[in-house]
């Protein structure tokens, strides 16, 4: 009992201290992540996973049906997940990029609301589970 | 001396306090008028300085027109109506009698000038104070007041200027009908006088007297200002920050104040987050009500500033879109179109990148500095 707690402590203080490089690793994204997934497989019963490529391809496609001013994640958020990006209306948007900027996708209400306007915005819908899933996975490699 | 030969003789008729009155008084009108109807607004600065310097001047020549040098005294130039009558007669038939200090028709331009002047800086506080909330009278004057008197305020100084016309137009008349150069002698001082004419007694200045009531009108006038000045300026609320309303508006734009758009335009704005200025901005049920309740609770009606009294009237077509209100397209058609392009601007949704004090809602047109790039 005492070797394992301290096991435990032992990795906790590895993976902070690993984890400022590597990054990916945050229990509350995780849960995101894993929330998607699980709806995902709800929606879809073939749901195999998700997929950085698939992500990759989502956010850099020009896309039709969202609004005019936004075809793309793109318009918005720089051209690529490392790069800063600029609102229409000329606000600094940060990294999406994980590496670039830890904070990102650890607050479920925040990652849902975002997911909500700029789907619309750009695709004309709400992105599916799958999608979100991959955009996550894809910018969490990133 | 070869003087004898002339038959006139000097006489000091101007003091020096009067003469450079006069000209102070001339340099300050200038920038006045120039600084009122040409200059940019961010002039607005020294335009309230040449105002308050004319009250300054305007209240000195009062004084001195009781304790100043004889020609200085109101009451060497106080003419009866008949007087002034029979002296425009003479001026009409080119043989005008010979006045040592103002002439009645001077005279009565001297009275003439001093009463709109007293009038423009008296309205030009109401508007300051009124529209644009600053100055002593911030509280005591609300905008309806300060709206009232910048018609007076601009009808007065028309006035002015015809009267200036009228003014100058004398002088050059009494210039040609006297051959006496009456420019010079208000910067020397002398006018030539004849001989058959004998001056009055000469009553000297009494500076000591003139300074006492300067200083005691001063005093007066100065704490009644300051007592009005103690009042908060009216009609700008108490407003608490909402953190929902900084961060979500914030997250995407500049966060403007809510008193630039009527409640009814901030309710449709709200209800129309989907389609946000072209964007998707749906925020949570909760939060936007949240929002929504905030900004009713500040919209435009609650406010007394400029910009408020201002942008209640929005456009019909575009009534949620600050910069589409008729006042906002009157004011920026001044400015340049290749300025919104400026890397500093950002464009016409960048309210606070040439306002400075936008986040506060006042505008003033002394807090505006436009980026050079």
């Amino acid at each position: 009992m005492k070797m394992l707690s301290l096991a435990i402590a032992l990795s906790t203080v590895l993976s902070a201290t690993l984890g400022a490089n590597t990054a990916q690793a945050n229990p509350a994204r995780d849960a995101i992540v894993a929330a998607f997934a699980a709806q995902a497989k709800a929606e879809n019963p073939s749901f195999a996973g998700f997929s950085a490529a698939a992500g990759n391809t989502l956010f850099n496609s020009t896309h039709s049906g969202g609004k005019p001013d936004t075809p793309s994640c793109t318009s918005c958020h720089g051209t690529t997940p490392f790069a800063t990006g600029e609102t229409r209306a000329g606000k600094v948007i940060e990294p999406m990029a994980v590496s670039k900027n830890p904070g990102r996708y650890t607050d479920t209400e925040k990652v849902d609301k975002w997911f909500f306007r700029n789907c619309r915005s750009v695709l004309g819908r709400e992105c599916t589970a799958q999608e979100k899933g991959d955009y996550l996975t894809y910018m969490i490699s990133q | 001396m070869p003087d004898t030969e002339i038959k006139d003789h000097k006489v000091k008729v101007w003091d020096l306090p009067t003469r450079i009155f006069h000209w102070s008084l001339v340099a300050l009108v200038m920038i006045g008028l120039i600084t009122g109807f040409l200059s940019p607004e961010w002039w607005m600065g020294v335009h309230l300085w040449a105002g308050y310097g004319t009250v300054l001047l305007v209240i000195f020549r009062l004084v001195w027109g009781i304790f100043g040098s004889e020609y200085s005294r109101l009451e060497t130039f106080t003419f009866t109506p008949r007087e002034v009558i029979a002296h425009i007669r003479e001026v009409f038939f080119l043989r005008p009698t010979h006045y040592i200090g103002h002439n009645p028709a001077g005279a009565l331009m001297i009275f003439a000038l001093i009463f709109i002047l007293v009038g423009i800086t008296l309205s030009g506080l109401l508007v300051l104070g009124g529209e644009e909330n600053q100055g002593p009278l911030a509280g005591a004057a609300n905008y309806q007041v300060g709206d009232l008197a910048a018609g007076i305020h601009s009808t007065l100084t028309v006035i002015l200027m015809a009267l200036i016309v009228f003014h100058v137009f004398g002088v050059f008349t009494e210039i040609r009908l006297s051959g006496e150069n009456l420019i010079k002698s208000m910067i020397d001082g002398y006018k030539r006088v004849p001989d058959s004419i004998k001056p009055p007694t000469h009553r000297d200045a009494r500076p000591l007297a003139a300074i006492t009531a300067m200083t005691g009108f001063a005093m007066i006038s100065g704490s009644l200002l300051w007592a009005f000045s103690t009042m908060p300026p009216s009609g700008l609320l108490k407003m608490t920050e909402n953190e929902d309303f900084q961060t979500e508006c914030g997250d995407c734009h500049e966060v403007y104040h809510p008193s630039l758009l009527p409640r009814a335009s901030w309710t449709s704005m709200m209800a129309s987050l989907d389609d946000h200025f072209g964007e998707d901005a749906s925020l949570p049920p909760k939060t936007a009500i949240a929002i929504t309740a905030y900004l009713s609770a500040h919209a435009a009606e609650e406010w007394d500033t400029e910009a408020a009294n201002r942008f209640r009237n929005v456009s019909p077509e575009a009534p949620i879109q600050i910069s589409a209100t008729p006042y906002w397209v009157r004011k920026h058609n001044e400015v340049d179109a290749d300025i919104f392009k400026r890397k500093g601007v950002g464009g016409k949704s960048h309210c606070k990148s040439c306002h400075q004090d936008a986040a506060s809602g006042r505008f003033d047109d002394q807090n505006i500095k436009i980026p050079k790039e």
